[in-house]
């Protein structure tokens, strides 16, 4: 823990420091932005972590995730549009906090809530990373064969819409990791001939193919009348001032709703396929259970605004537990900070803690600073949030599409891997057009390669006994808790219903 | 009677998977055994599970979606969903092309002239479609490509040190 609050120390120096503040204000516009997202803003941020410093990088991608989760209810609450799905279950008492003319409040209590959050989500993190990290230790191939499973199942099951297309997308991602040297034998596989294949498909290419390049097809398709030309509602002139939480309402919802909703996002966040949605849809839903005013919820309600609003902050911290400690990403903003490690020669997992701790520690630090900026930047920002809705897209979406190109090129040096992200592209906007999701098959293309290693490892270990994988007591707890997502997550609804 | 089944757009892109699917099968012959040893997961051995979940579920999408189709109600999308509405290609065509074009062109006539062009014909795209003023959309378009060209140059090349190809005479 003294070691990982050290790191306060090297983001308080002048580049790591500006680079949390670049990332944060770039999370906070895209998050803002209907139909981008924090997940897209690290996706374009990839090709440039090849030049910077892996401490500096990180530290970036945490102010942008912190800002790019909190940003997502600000055009929720102004607009009725989240910028992002994380803002959704917001919008709904925030947005009608706005319709009662009480806009700059709900803005300043929802940033109040995400800053709490995101502040207990880090601490959790400090507190909890090293002994998880320390018990990883002990997992050999059997035990993360069945955690990589854990994870593969969970994420596909945890998909909105029809189990089998997240099958299927979950199987395609395994698929492209198929593609390239056999992780076992210096072996070719699925080349069909070409030298450029057999290097196999990167994660640069697949990210970037997946949330820019569809994001851009996505956007073409939508009317300009449909898609950010809203018209913004007649509001008086606000100040920087009427954006300074109001202590009588804090008050009144109460310190315990905030710390129980952070914990609930923290949780959430630590299981893979969890997400910022899911965490504000379940915190808001439990503090409705035990509000004194459940009716209230829905109609403007202070607690539900800072239910979900702490949740999905606290979510950050949660999420980055297991990516750091067993080397589990749980959502595709993790998917893609796992590829920023393997960038910088990192892999995410045990003993990461333990080696690089200078890299680590300021990244942690930054994500509790990121929760701080939180509640500064709507006080600094508030008055022009209504304006984020009115960007012009030619300049966004050329923006997006060159940086996106441009990056696969500069970051890899090659043409096919610039071509290989356009295809992919294309491929997921046939994917989004037909209701497959996009984010099964992002952790199919990341955790593929690990799920075959320990599954043919931990086969040869045994001379081919699958009992090896029940044998073991933290591989048969990872397999039955798959089990029980399975039967609490799709199995028992069907059977209700 | 209930009619012809008339296959959508589900079942055609289920189809198109299976395909795919197939002519990624077509591979794993080459990768030897499933067992190596007689035991032990060979090279071929996840590719082969692959293609059967995807068999199985694709079939199955395939099949409940011709069934589908029978009825006189076609699906309607969840509300919630991802889904892309269903309206002209024109746009991602366009974007499609333009970005091709960016591909085939970066390493030809560097990156300037082809981000320059690039961005210009994006930018003009979605403005000309927001407001359908040519002339304004025409002067956004250009004052945004020259900026985020320069941006783009600035920020690959000066400030982060990685390399994009220049005009080769």
């Amino acid at each position: 823990m003294l070691d990982l609050l050290g790191g306060f120390s090297t983001l308080f120096t002048l580049w790591p420091f500006l680079y949390l503040l670049g990332g944060f204000m770039l999370g906070l516009f895209f998050g803002a932005i209907p139909g981008l997202t924090a997940t897209l803003a690290i996706a374009l941020l990839l090709p440039f972590t090849f030049g910077m410093e892996v401490t500096n990088a990180l530290i970036m991608v945490m102010g942008i995730y912190m800002a790019g989760i909190y940003a997502g209810s600000i055009t929720g609450i102004t607009l009725n549009i989240p910028g992002a799905p994380s803002g959704a279950i917001t919008s709904i008492d925030g947005h009608a906090l706005m319709k009662k003319g009480q806009g700059a409040q709900a803005l300043s209590l929802d940033a109040f809530a995400s800053s709490v959050g995101g502040m207990i989500g880090a601490l959790i993190l400090m507190l909890l990373a090293q002994p998880i990290g320390a018990l990883a230790l002990y997992f050999r191939t059997p035990e993360k064969f069945s955690l990589v499973l854990l994870a593969v199942v969970t994420v596909t099951i945890v998909s909105r819409g029809s189990l089998w297309k997240a099958i299927i997308a979950m199987t395609l991602g395994l698929m492209i990791s198929t593609v390239g040297i056999d992780p076992m034998v210096p072996k070719g596989r699925f080349d069909f001939g070409s030298y450029h294949l057999v290097e196999g498909i990167g994660l640069l290419p697949a990210v970037i193919g997946l949330f820019a390049v569809c994001e851009l097809l996505v956007q073409a398709t939508i009317p300009a009348r449909n898609a950010m030309g809203v018209a913004v509602a007649d509001m008086p002139r606000l100040r920087h001032r009427d954006f300074i939480p109001d202590l009588h309402i804090v008050r009144e919802i109460g310190a315990w709703l905030y710390i129980k909703s952070s914990i609930i996002g923290v949780l959430i966040g630590m299981l893979p396929g969890g997400g910022a949605s899911m965490a504000s849809f379940i915190a808001y839903a439990e503090a409705k259970r035990t509000a004194k005013h459940p009716s209230e919820f829905g109609q403007g309600s202070h607690e539900g605004l800072a239910a979900s609003e702490s949740a999905n902050n606290a979510m950050c911290g949660g999420a980055i537990i297991p990516l750091l400690t067993l080397g589990i990403p749980g959502d595709a903003v993790t998917a893609i900070i796992f590829g920023v490690f393997l960038i910088h020669g990192l892999v995410p997992g045990p003993g990461l803690l333990t080696q690089h701790t200078d890299a680590i520690a300021p990244m942690f630090a930054a994500l509790f600073v990121a929760s701080a900026f939180v509640m500064i930047s709507v006080i600094a920002f508030g008055p022009f949030y209504l304006r984020l809705a009115r960007i012009n897209r030619g300049a966004l979406y050329g923006f997006i599409g060159l940086i996106s190109m441009a990056g696969v090129y500069a970051s890899s040096f090659s043409g096919f891997q610039m071509w290989m992200a356009l295809a992919i592209g294309i491929f997921a906007f046939a994917l989004r057009r037909f209701e497959y999701p996009a984010v099964p098959m992002l952790m199919g293309v990341i955790l593929g390669p690990y799920l075959e290693k320990f599954l043919r490892g931990s086969m040869i270990v045994s001379q081919g006994d699958p009992l090896i994988f029940i044998t073991s007591p933290f591989s048969l707890m990872f397999l039955v808790m798959t089990a029980v997502f399975i039967w609490l997550l799709r199995l028992r609804p069907g059977v209700r219903s | 009677m209930t009619g012809s089944a008339r296959p959508n757009g589900q079942a055609i892109f289920a189809l198109v998977l299976l395909v795919l699917n197939t002519v990624y099968a077509s591979q794993i012959f080459k990768l030897g055994v499933p067992f190596s040893n007689g035991v032990e997961p060979g090279a071929s051995f996840l590719p082969i599970v692959l293609c059967a979940v995807l068999y199985l579920a694709a079939g199955r999408i395939l099949i409940a979606e011709l069934r589908n189709s029978r009825s006189a109600d076609a699906p309607v999308p969840s509300e919630k969903s991802d889904h892309v509405p269903a309206i002209g290609i024109t746009g991602p065509l366009i974007i499609t092309l333009l970005t091709m074009g960016f591909a085939a062109g970066l390493e030809r006539a560097g990156y300037i002239v082809t981000a320059g062009a690039y961005t210009f014909a994006v930018a003009l795209y979605f403005n000309f479609e927001d407001g359908g003023r040519s002339v304004r959309s025409v002067i956004v378009a250009a004052i945004t490509a020259v900026i985020i060209t320069g941006f783009g140059w600035l920020f690959f090349v000066k400030l982060f040190d990685l390399y994009l190809p220049t005009w080769i005479f």
